[in-house]
């Protein structure tokens, strides 16, 4: 049998899908009229502020609230000792919201609601809170280490639980044990061993901070508006801590979230403790600098790994030990070791023998949590440049071996819920890894390791890559409603479409997405498509939009809904017409018999007097379709000053089909965002290790790209038409920039001929690397 | 003598607010940023930073661009403010840089939108015509996280007149097959089209 050449593949031709379709929300957010959160309020709503911790671990002498509590405008002062319920943090539950002791730098000591948010500044001031120090442990490293400081009970030397039941049903799983190592590194032609750290925790960031409005109902019920990117993780988060509750969660659009805001528990927690006080609405809105300082960031992870490479370039043999710092507060960290884990395999994905073990600690640092490439960044950063010291071992080109070694489908693998699954996702990845290199210019450039592609003066060129996958692009369970619904007054023009579904738009377009492929499917104009106020109370369930699942899962769930519902206008059709309903078809809500279209009847005339035409579909749960996304970066590094800037950028992928032309280029581009290809740079929290306290708390000295620095992009995205849902289309977003950081690291190293392991790579390091300081 | 008043021309409309500590007062301490977000509503304007560092409340202050979270509200007395809520003509529509930047999808979550689109106005209404250099420069100050500047560029290089930008490409692979097979193709080539059902008239 032939290979399946690109060229053979059937390319659908889409009324809409594939093209640019401007969004629905496009002019409320050009004209200023998209509501935030931040924009909405409550009657009679009282704002929250927190009095939080200037020390990374302490014990709370004794709290004096009866200052603020005198201050005219404040109606509540909430401490550990007059909690009315005592709500917990984490997964597993390891602490309170508030306690005798506080964890890290921006831990709640005190919550405070007032009638302005100037009253309830003015009472933290009012607080008088005495502290005695305790000591405090800044790295996992430490953290794990015998004797160290135990931050709490619940985590036996800090060790966080490996694998919880939540990520892995059949069991806890946290290690890759495969295949025979000892063997595995007997047949390697190459062998490396080396220890790699991305433990500077950068943040994502988003330009509007974390806010929410909670309101108590009575009883155990809460209303919560959240600037959440997914009510429905937010109300599965929130109801596990507030025992016995209910809530109902909605959301607005989102400021950018990057998947760091989606439960907010310890915001929404402290709102509706608040609110359950004041038995009023409750708004918490964190400043740039509680933001920065307390909420959640990615992970920290150390490697030390051996890795053996036959002649050929195929990887035979890891064998390692991932050290993940979670900072002070252990929350659905177990998911991303096992994703992390698990995309290790997708780009090793020829290695038969595996060791891989991992641990994760708590520390006294502000808590990491879920960012936009959920731990397979954080591993892939570290294991890719262990690849390259092996690679280079072999004085292999990279590109060579990133193509050999990338899951094919057949390819099995182990993923983040334990469980053994084999690839049916593309065949063209390591096409559109060659093609995008092409466009790059990946041969001419290329020298060898260490090597700079040009030399001018002080500064050098160099140039690398990096390659990472993700199987999380289908996961967790999604459903949705179509109703086809007619014009009341039998207009056929005034027919529309109605998805059930909840879906927050938080930057990805998915919301308008959906509208188009329910018109696709009906074969509608899109304009005649809309979809329901996102909420978790009366929508269909949706996981909501994380792990770039929302192509497939939502794209799934609505487009067999639709279907539903026209398979249903078709056989009213039929039925009309005395035709099989296999020779019915319908447009712009028309139902006709596609040989003798004068037989044509609106959709109004088929439904029962008043009733819509209502189809249901779901998405369930899988992990076969691995996605692929190739970065090349070309750097000049000034040999003089260490500065580096990126001169050059392109990424190869195939998406299967693009669902929209000018959003795909910008789920690419979003790479450069979210601590994602600049924490190889100079994207980094700044500890200091005498306070504990961040000194990278604004957004001045936390440092960020802006517009006038940004290098041309190229994207070259194939679309192989994947098996994934009727519009053969995956989500790509999760990891447009996640090999960013490995590839800049190692086009820094080949620029200046030394190796490069430090994330980031200021001029402090590069100068370090050059023997210059 | 103290200033009892401060008056705002915002979007057109003259305001007059009273100053002091009082309810309803506008207090000496409350910046433009608030003014405009809490008593006028006018929400479109971000209060992200308040630091100054973003962009995400820019404004115009007599067609300047100023961070209204850095200007306290006594200070513009005599002011005339245009705000993202402003720039939609009633007449004529859409300002162009909305427009391109619908066009040109210039944004994702759309935070920082109103931000970008009022420094890019101030930008043109100093210079119609500013280099793709200059636009970078005057935007820099701006805060984006999602990454749209490349379609925030095409957009704005779009209303100076400068032609295409194609700084970030995107290359459907697509393009490079010769002869490629359609499908379906013939599925969308009723006669029947969208409202011209055969049984009924219906205008």
């Amino acid at each position: 049998m032939s290979k399946l050449e690109y060229r053979d593949i059937k390319q659908p031709n889409y009324r809409h899908i594939g093209k640019y379709t401007p969004r629905k929300d496009a002019r409320d957010i050009v004209t200023g009229k998209a509501i935030f959160l931040d924009d909405f309020s409550v009657p009679h709503m009282l704002y929250g502020k927190t009095k939080r911790s200037p020390y990374p671990h302490a014990k709370i002498l004794s709290i004096d609230t009866s200052k603020a509590e005198a201050l005219p405008g404040v109606r509540a002062v909430v401490t550990h000792k007059n909690m009315p319920e005592k709500w917990g943090l984490g997964l597993p539950v390891h602490r309170l919201l508030m306690e005798d002791k506080v964890y890290f730098v921006g831990d709640v000591v005190a919550l405070v609601a007032a009638d302005t948010e100037e009253i309830a500044t003015e009472a933290l001031d009012l607080i008088d809170v005495e502290y005695e120090q305790l000591e405090a442990v800044f790295s996992a490293e430490d953290a794990l280490k015998e004797g160290a400081v135990e931050i709490y009970p619940r985590f036996k030397g800090n060790h966080v639980d490996n694998g919880i039941k939540y990520f892995q049903p059949d069991g806890p799983w946290w290690q890759i044990i495969r295949g025979d190592v000892k063997k595995g590194f007997e047949e390697a032609a190459y062998v490396a061993e080396d220890k790699v750290a991305f433990d500077k925790m950068p943040s994502p960031l988003a330009p509007e901070t974390p806010c929410c409005i909670a309101k108590y109902e009575g009883g155990n019920e809460y209303t919560i508006w959240a600037s959440s990117q997914s009510a429905h993780i937010l109300k599965l988060m929130g109801e596990g801590r507030i025992p016995h509750s209910t809530l109902n969660v909605k959301t607005f659009n989102v400021g950018g979230s990057y998947g760091n805001k989606q439960s907010l528990m310890t915001t929404v927690l402290s709102a509706s403790m608040l609110s359950l006080v004041t038995k009023r609405p409750v708004k918490i809105v964190l400043t740039k600098e509680e933001q920065l300082m307390s909420y959640e960031v990615r992970l920290g992870s150390t490697i030390t790994a051996k890795i053996g490479m036959d002649k050929e370039g195929y990887v035979r043999a890891v064998e390692g030990d991932w050290l993940v710092d979670t900072g002070a507060v252990a929350d659905s960290v177990q998911g991303q070791v096992g994703v992390g884990l698990g995309e290790a395999q997708l780009v090793c994905a020829k290695c038969p023998n595996w060791y891989m073990d991992s641990h994760i600690a708590v520390t006294n640092k502000q808590p990491a949590g879920i960012v936009r490439g959920y731990g397979g960044q954080e591993l892939n950063s570290c294991l890719e440049r262990l690849m390259c010291t092996v690679m280079k071992e072999g004085n292999f080109n990279p590109l060579d071996v990133f193509k050999k070694n990338y899951i094919a489908p057949g390819d099995r693998f182990i993923w983040r819920d334990g469980r053994w699954w084999q690839s049916r996702s593309s065949l063209f990845f390591p096409e559109a890894m060659q093609n995008a290199a092409d466009r790059f210019g990946w041969s001419e450039k290329w020298k060898g390791w260490n090597v700079p592609t040009s030399v001018n003066g002080t500064k050098a060129r160099g140039i690398g890559m990096g390659v990472i996958g993700n199987a999380d692009i289908s996961e967790d369970n999604t459903e949705a409603i179509v109703r086809i619904v007619p014009d009341l007054v039998g207009n056929p023009r005034a027919s529309t479409a109605v998805i059930e579904c909840d879906i927050t738009e938080s930057g990805m377009g998915t919301r308008s997405n959906a509208c188009k492929i329910v018109a696709e499917v009906l074969n509608v104009p899109v304009e005649k498509v809309s979809i329901t106020d996102p909420g978790t109370k009366f929508n269909p369930s949706n996981y909501g939009l994380c792990g770039s699942r929302g192509t497939i899962t939502t794209g799934k769930a609505v487009s067999l809904a639709a279907l539903d519902a026209k398979r249903q206008a078709l056989e009213l059709g039929a039925r009309h017409f005395r035709r099989s309903v296999d020779q019915m078809e319908t447009k712009d809500f028309m139902v006709f018999v596609r040989d003798t279209p004068e037989l044509c009847i609106p959709m109004f005339k088929l439904a029962p007097k008043e009733l819509s035409i209502v189809g249901y579909g779901k998405h369930m749960e899988m992990f076969n379709i691995p996605s692929c996304m190739a970065l090349f970066v070309e750097v000049e590094v000034d040999l003089e000053t260490g500065r580096t800037s990126i001169v050059k950028v392109a990424g190869g992928t195939d998406v299967g089909q693009i669902i929209d032309s000018k959003a795909i280029e910008m789920q690419l581009h979003g790479g450069f965002g979210s601590a994602s290809i600049d924490t190889a740079i100079f994207e980094e929290c700044i500890l200091d290790p005498g306070t504990g306290r961040l000194l990278t708390s604004n957004l001045i000295d936390y440092k960020w790209r802006p517009f006038n620095e940004f290098p041309p992009y190229d994207a070259y995205v194939m679309e192989s038409q994947i098996d994934s849902f009727m519009f053969k289309a995956l989500g790509i977003g999760e990891i447009s920039g996640a090999a960013g950081a490995s590839a800049v690291l190692m086009a820094i190293s080949n620029a200046i001929g030394v190796d490069v392991k430090d994330y980031p790579a200021t001029p402090a390091v590069i100068l370090r690397a050059l023997g210059k300081a | 003598m103290k200033k009892q008043y401060v008056t705002l021309t915002v979007n057109g409309r003259e305001y007059r607010f009273s100053i002091g500590d009082g309810f309803g007062q506008v207090p000496p301490s409350e910046t433009l940023s608030e003014t405009l977000r809490k008593r006028l509503s006018l929400t479109g304007t971000k209060e992200s930073c308040n630091e100054g560092a973003c962009g995400c409340c820019t404004v115009l202050m007599d067609g300047k661009g100023v961070t209204s979270c850095m200007l306290l509200t006594i200070e513009c007395d005599g002011r005339e403010i245009v705000t993202i809520e402003g720039l939609e003509d009633s007449e004529t529509g859409l300002d162009p840089l909305q427009q391109a930047f619908i066009d040109e999808y210039a944004f994702q979550c759309g935070y920082c939108t109103p931000g970008i689109i009022m420094a890019a106005k101030a930008l043109l209404l100093e210079n119609p015509h500013p280099t793709p250099d200059e636009i970078k420069e005057a935007l820099s100050g701006n805060y984006c996280r999602c990454i749209s500047h490349y379609t925030v560029m095409r957009a704005i290089n779009r209303v100076a007149g400068n032609g295409e930008d194609h700084t970030a490409v995107l290359h459907r692979a697509n393009d490079d097959v010769k002869d490629p097979i359609p499908v379906r193709e013939e599925l969308f080539l009723s006669p029947y089209a969208y409202g011209t059902s055969s049984d009924r008239t219906l205008d």
